[in-house]
């Protein structure tokens, strides 16, 4: 618990007639990257908008460092670097005005030009307008904002929004060398492969609840095998019914299992009949992520 | 919050040099004509409608009163509701506000910089148009019968300016107050025009005279004896009272609105 460099405790936002989040109960790790995944609407920005008091929740608790977001948001904000969602920038700025402004506002001194370092990472030109840049280059202005004073713990809404892959590359690069530091990453996405890359646990909310907190390397452990088997003739009825094995389809000759466990069992069961042919693939962090929310959908517990 | 208040001032730099020149047109051609309209304005000094209007036609006092002290003030709390309902809920409706209320800020000092940031380009318009003033009277000093001096011209114009700080500061408090910046100008317009003409019909209708409190421009008297001897200073405490309140209830509507979902105060949260 000491260690926990946010935990949120019952967290809840209702505004107006709309729902932001429900019952949240999260905790992210000192020098952990925590992957906060769902899809536009679940209640991702809404979470870190708490965490940054930029509203009040309408019930429950959250903390950083220890403290009260809403009762010691100014203490904690200087420990933290947020990169939005939804970047709206001072158009009319130059970036390298924007980035001065920005560390005259936070006061840091500390990695006083370390902003001028990220923008050549990122291939930014700075002596231009911010009203000039495409959307992807006022993101890259957006992504040095948030890491530029070195803070102690990074908020980022889609960091990769709109930048190309090499860019997405040296943002995660980035993110990597934040963990290797000893610092924390709060990292918000719906792109499940970046997730995958660089988080060490995922929290998946849906329609502002928190459904499943896991590592990912858990998430890996207990992988999913799919495997479909293609038989000479009709497929053989009911030799598969093992635990930890699903049938997903059958055809008139092959059928389609999801093997979590018992996989020895599978084969020997297969090798009874006349089978041609065997295809099996991994089931990637995407596709466990649209199980919890299918899962879900069906109404049974996640 | 200093450092917040230079950035605001350098984001209004334009701003004031734009509204501050421009403004300076206003006493150079409506003080500047008056030698060369004079005798006219002296025989249409009775007609009520110019009354109701705001513009007294008597002497040169009066003329000078009716423009620098009811007209301008008119005119330059359009950029204050422009500024000022775009410094909090145009921020906030375009996203800007949320990169600053996340810096390690306290919300009273981004209020506090903003507000005085707002005052200071208004004091520094004034002392364009002050400056303008005098100088055109300089000008046409020797044209025209009067008792004033150049620098009646400069507090004239400057004699005003506690509308404009009252108006500017309503305005940031509609700003924070209302879930969109198009309703707080909306309101602040409807507030600065009613109280312009509910000031000069309430003086020559009975009817309206029970609002007179009400209307803003009641506190300011443009009249020749006003521009030659001042505003009175009861008049001037009410206006920078007025001003001072609508900053003190911007800190507290800031203070507890929920940024970014464009909720009014009265929202309040409903758990199903």
């Amino acid at each position: 618990m000491a260690n926990n460099v946010i935990e949120t405790r019952d967290l809840t936002v209702y505004y107006g007639n709309h729902r932001g989040i429900l019952d949240v109960n999260l905790s992210v790790e000192q020098g952990e990257v925590f992957g906060f995944l769902g899809p536009n609407g679940a209640g991702k920005t809404t979470t870190q908008r708490v965490l940054l008091d930029v509203f009040s929740p309408t019930h429950g608790q959250a903390k950083i460092f220890g403290k009260d977001c809403q009762d010691d948001g100014v203490d904690i904000r200087k420990q933290i670097g947020y990169l939005p969602g939804e970047l709206a920038l001072y158009a009319n700025m130059k970036a390298r005005d924007f980035f001065q402004m920005y560390e005259y506002l936070r006061k840091d001194k500390k990695s006083k030009g370390y902003w001028q370092e990220l923008a050549d990472r990122l291939n930014l030109d700075t002596s231009r307008k911010i009203s000039q840049f495409s959307r992807g280059n006022k993101q890259k202005v957006g992504v040095v904002a948030a890491f530029m004073d070195r803070a102690d713990l990074l908020i980022l809404d889609e960091p990769t929004g709109g930048l190309d892959p090499l860019v997405q590359k040296t943002v995660l690069e980035l993110v990597r060398e934040t963990k290797a530091d000893g610092r924390t990453v709060f990292f918000s996405s719906h792109i499940l492969s970046e997730v995958q890359a660089v988080c060490d646990r995922v929290g998946i909310i849906r329609d502002g609840q928190l459904v499943a907190t896991q590592r990912v390397e858990d998430l890996f452990a207990q992988r999913m095998n799919r495997m479909t088997l293609i038989f000479e003739g009709p497929p053989p009825e009911g030799v598969f019914n093992f635990d930890g094995v699903s049938e997903l389809e059958k055809t008139r000759q092959s059928i389609t299992l999801e093997v979590r466990e018992n996989l020895p069992l599978v084969l020997a069961a297969a090798s009874q009949y006349s089978v041609k042919d065997i295809e099996t693939h991994n089931i990637s962090l995407e596709e466990i992520f649209l199980t919890y929310y299918s899962k879900d959908e069906r109404g049974n517990n996640v | 919050m200093f450092r917040l208040l230079v950035q605001e001032l350098k984001f209004r730099r334009n701003a004031i040099l734009g509204w501050g020149l421009g403004l300076c047109f206003f006493p150079l051609v409506y003080v500047g004509i008056y030698p060369s309209v004079a005798e006219e304005m002296a025989g249409l000094a009775d007609l009520e409608i110019y009354a109701a209007m705001g513009v007294n036609l008597g002497t040169f006092g009066d003329w000078i009163g009716s423009i620098l002290i009811i007209m301008l003030p008119l005119i330059a709390s359009i950029y204050v509701i422009g500024n000022g309902t775009g410094t909090l809920a145009g921020e906030e409706e375009d996203g800007r506000l949320e990169m600053l209320v996340t810096l390690p800020l306290p919300r009273w000092h981004i209020v506090t910089a903003k507000a005085l940031a707002l005052v200071i380009s208004t004091v520094l318009i004034y002392l364009m148009i002050s400056i303008a003033s005098w100088l055109v009277f300089i000008g046409i000093e020797g044209q025209i019968e009067t008792n004033l001096v150049g620098l009646d011209m400069f507090t004239a114009v400057m004699s005003s300016w506690p509308l404009v700080f009252a108006m500017s500061m309503i305005a940031m408090f509609l700003a924070a107050f209302c879930s969109n910046r198009r309703f707080a100008t909306m309101i602040a317009t409807a507030f600065l025009v009613i109280s312009y003409f509910g000031s000069n019909l309430a003086s020559s209708s009975p009817l309206l005279e029970p609002f007179e409190p009400f209307f803003l421009f009641s506190y300011l008297e443009g009249t020749g004896k006003a521009v030659a001897e001042g505003q009175e200073v009861w008049n001037i405490m009410v206006l920078v009272t007025i001003g001072v309140v609508a900053y003190e209830m911007t800190l507290i509507f800031f203070q507890i609105r929920k940024l970014t979902v464009g909720a009014w105060p009265w929202q309040r949260a409903r758990v199903e």
